[in-house]
């Protein structure tokens, strides 16, 4: 890796550097991590593992709080608007990270910072203001409490400016629940990892940001010619098409392969939904369908993927929001056996407006209802509630609770595992979560996508690394044809998304377009084409994958090793799946084959270059991407395999 | 000409803000833009305003917001000199 280039576009320059617990702000320039990482979650994941010493706790003052805009994003490059939320993780105390669209990643940009890095604990409730070079930390006494709407609301009123973008926290982070998200531009989460809880826990409200300036590419005319090309193709592709109006488009037909390979009911007793219950959900004419008013995009997409809602009759009536998504259908309908629309996107909106990260209240909420099946927790443990499949009043009611940490809720705000160790009773068992972090994914049917949710150096995210369909179906070219249910060849599809993600993450490039959906909009080689005429380097498709790739990737997977336990014992698929068969559908009779799986996971270890057998990093292989210094702390932990 | 615009198609996007920037500066700079386009999140409503600096990009063919809305938006509108604008609470 050539770190001595010099970098000449598409970054805005500064990384913006916030300390809570002593009000200091200051600046440095991106440059110096820049070339290392191309940006992104690369410079967060650089930030956190050189800067938090092993012993800091989530909870920690010297905990960071990291956002980082792609590189890409503030161009017209399609789909670039990603921003990466890092910190460390509150379910397992590794690497958090989650990822977010929206417009507030490219007015951070234009506001001249890549980064922003918050440190510290500040006593009394604040926010931040970044208006270009005027940054300030002002009281927010006056929103604290507030739901995530109102707060935008308020902050909008307040500042007399429409054209802020703000990213912010409800009363579940402020509460300090763990599965909380940071909200941005009201309704694009950045869930998963407990970073709202963070935020809250640092009584950091919200970001606001203005931004005035540009973004400058290095060959202009180049890179607008690459862009072409990519409009030409997304345009040109009709996946681009089926991805517009996502869930409605995918989940409408109630005959489309994802209802049988990716679905799971009742917190993981069946992984099929009945006919009658996909028709009333997503029927056109009365489901959910029919609640669409109109559909956006966010920065600079062309793939406009997002249905604003409104609510039109019943108890809801008036309710809206924008951005109705695929996983409230697989989370809130499926996993509660609810099949009304209204409730389904009232789940959905609420969920939004208190903060919370959708999975964990799909996750993590179903197996409280399957523990009241169970006769393990009864009335007397719910006040009152009846949680019985299908029962739509009782899960908002439950999500409330949880959000304001009211009777039960309040134990199931510090983490479902913790929760489980209370309740004792085999529901543990019950439980599905990834190193702690609840999990609404498929595992029985998509092999690989049950060794990239298991492996994933962020507890339990399927977009680092998950295949996408199949070999009929899906990115292309790609490394590793195989079929969504066979064991074999899935290794090589899952560490080539991976890596793919990696990148799509450091130059901030939508998943959705990137090369996992199967929208086909870019291959390896546009990203490199990007970069080069962006950023005035000269990089092949072989250094992107096989070096900024695989350093973004050990970059987190060291964080974990330092700052905990995690091994192989942890890169498994949760004790239910590999225990309990799919119980109806095409796919009767299917379950994880503990066998099948390691064979998978051996691949997958070789695969990034780590010790086959235990899963842990080498010595030549971390020292080989220029991380001598990671390599030692590993080893004085004892750790490093040495060869 | 003019370029005419079509609020029931517009996905808010900002594709057209950023082209018509790029068309003035070289640069990715939607201050710098003719086109003004804004989305309140809670409401979905859009903004959309085309400035008197739109010089219809001349040397491009066809005006760059033309060419990349993707969502067919904006035309080229040829029996009218005005540049047309949009509001809209969906």
């Amino acid at each position: 890796m050539n770190t001595a280039a010099t970098i000449r576009g598409c970054f805005a320059g500064k990384i913006l550097h916030v300390d809570l617990s002593n009000s200091r702000i200051w600046t440095e320039e991106t440059d110096k991590y820049a070339m290392m990482t191309l940006g992104g979650r690369g410079i967060n994941s650089l930030i956190m593992i050189r800067e938090i010493p092993s012993h800091v706790k989530w909870s920690d003052p010297e905990n960071l709080l990291c956002f980082g805009v792609g590189s890409l994003v503030g161009t017209m490059v399609p789909g670039a608007n990603r921003v990466d939320v890092s910190s460390i993780n509150v379910f397992d105390g590794g690497k958090g990270s989650a990822n977010v669209g929206g417009f507030w990643g490219a007015e951070l940009k234009y506001a001249g910072y890549d980064n922003i890095i918050i440190v510290g604990k500040s006593e009394q409730p604040v926010y931040l203001y970044i208006n270009d070079s005027d940054v300030e930390i002002r009281d927010a006494s006056f929103i604290w409490g507030q739901t995530v709407f109102e707060t935008e609301r308020i902050l909008r009123q307040e500042l007399h400016d429409d054209s802020i973008r703000i990213a912010c926290v409800g009363p579940a982070g402020e509460n300090r629940v763990r599965g909380s998200a940071i909200m941005i531009d009201s309704s694009k989460a950045a869930a998963g990892s407990g970073v709202g809880c963070v935020m809250g826990d640092k009584r950091l409200k919200a970001i606001v940001v203005r931004g005035h300036g540009k973004i400058q590419v290095a060959e202009p005319e180049r890179f607008m010619r690459e862009i072409a090309k990519l409009y030409q193709q997304s345009s040109c592709e009709p996946a681009t098409e089926m991805m517009r109006r996502a869930p409605l488009n995918l989940y409408s037909d109630p005959e489309w392969q994802g209802w049988d390979t990716n679905i799971v009911v009742r917190n993981g007793q069946d992984d099929q939904w009945e006919r009658e219950k996909r028709v009333r959900l997503m029927g056109p004419t009365t489901g959910v369908p029919s609640m669409v008013r109109g559909v956006r995009a966010c920065f600079s997409c062309p793939a406009g993927c997002m249905p604003y809602m409104e609510i039109r009759e019943g108890k809801y009536e008036g309710r809206t929001g924008e951005g109705f998504w695929i996983n409230t259908i697989m989370g809130h309908a499926c996993r509660f056996d609810i099949s009304d629309p209204e409730s389904v996107v009232e789940s959905w909106l609420l969920t939004n407006e208190l903060g919370l990260d959708g999975d964990y209240v799909a996750g993590g909420l179903s197996w409280v209802f399957e523990l009241y099946e169970k006769g393990i927790i009864t009335k007397k443990d719910t006040d009152n509630l009846e949680l019985t499949w299908g029962n739509a009043d009782a899960l908002h009611k439950l999500i409330e609770m949880l959000a304001y940490r009211k009777g039960i809720g309040d134990l199931l705000a510090d983490g479902m595992l913790e929760a489980a160790k209370m309740i004792g009773h085999d529901s543990e068992y019950y439980l599905i979560q990834v190193k702690g972090q609840p999990s609404i994914e498929p595992f029985r049917i998509p092999k690989g996508w049950a060794l990239a949710v298991a492996t994933s150096p962020v507890a339990g995210r399927h977009l680092r690394g998950s295949t996408m369909g199949s070999n009929k179906y899906g990115p292309k070219p790609r490394l590793g044809d195989f079929n969504v249910t066979d064991y074999q060849n899935q290794a090589k599809g899952v560490v080539w998304q991976g890596k793919t993600k990696e990148l799509e993450d450091n130059l901030g490039i939508c998943s959705y377009l990137g090369t996992w959906s199967g929208a086909n909009c870019f291959a390896v080689g546009d990203f490199a084409e990007l970069v080069n005429a962006g950023m005035g380097l000269d990089l092949t498709e072989e250094e992107l994958m096989n070096q900024y790739a695989v350093t973004g990737r050990n970059l987190e997977k060291a964080f974990n090793t330092l700052h905990t336990d995690m091994s192989r014992k942890d890169d498994l698929p949760p004790k239910r799946y590999r225990e309990e068969e799919v119980k109806s559908g095409p796919h009767k009779g299917s379950k994880i084959d503990e066998e099948s799986y390691m064979e998978m996971l051996d691949e997958f270890y070789e695969l990034w270059g780590w010790d086959r057998e235990t899963g842990m990093q080498t010595k030549t292989g971390l020292e080989s991407l220029g991380l001598k210094d990671i390599a030692q702390e590993i080893a004085k932990q004892g750790k490093l395999i040495d060869r | 000409m003019g370029i005419a615009y079509d609020i029931k198609l517009c996905y808010a996007c900002g594709i057209c803000q950023l082209a018509c920037s790029f068309h003035h500066t070289g640069t990715f700079w939607p201050d710098q833009s003719s086109i003004e386009v804004s989305r309140n999140p809670q409401t979905g409503a859009i903004k959309w305003h085309i400035a008197p600096s739109c010089d219809e990009c001349p040397s491009e063919g066809e005006p760059l917001c033309v060419q990349y809305c993707v969502y067919g938006a904006l035309k080229v509108h040829v029996t009218s000199l005005l540049k047309e604008m949009g509001e809209s609470n969906l």
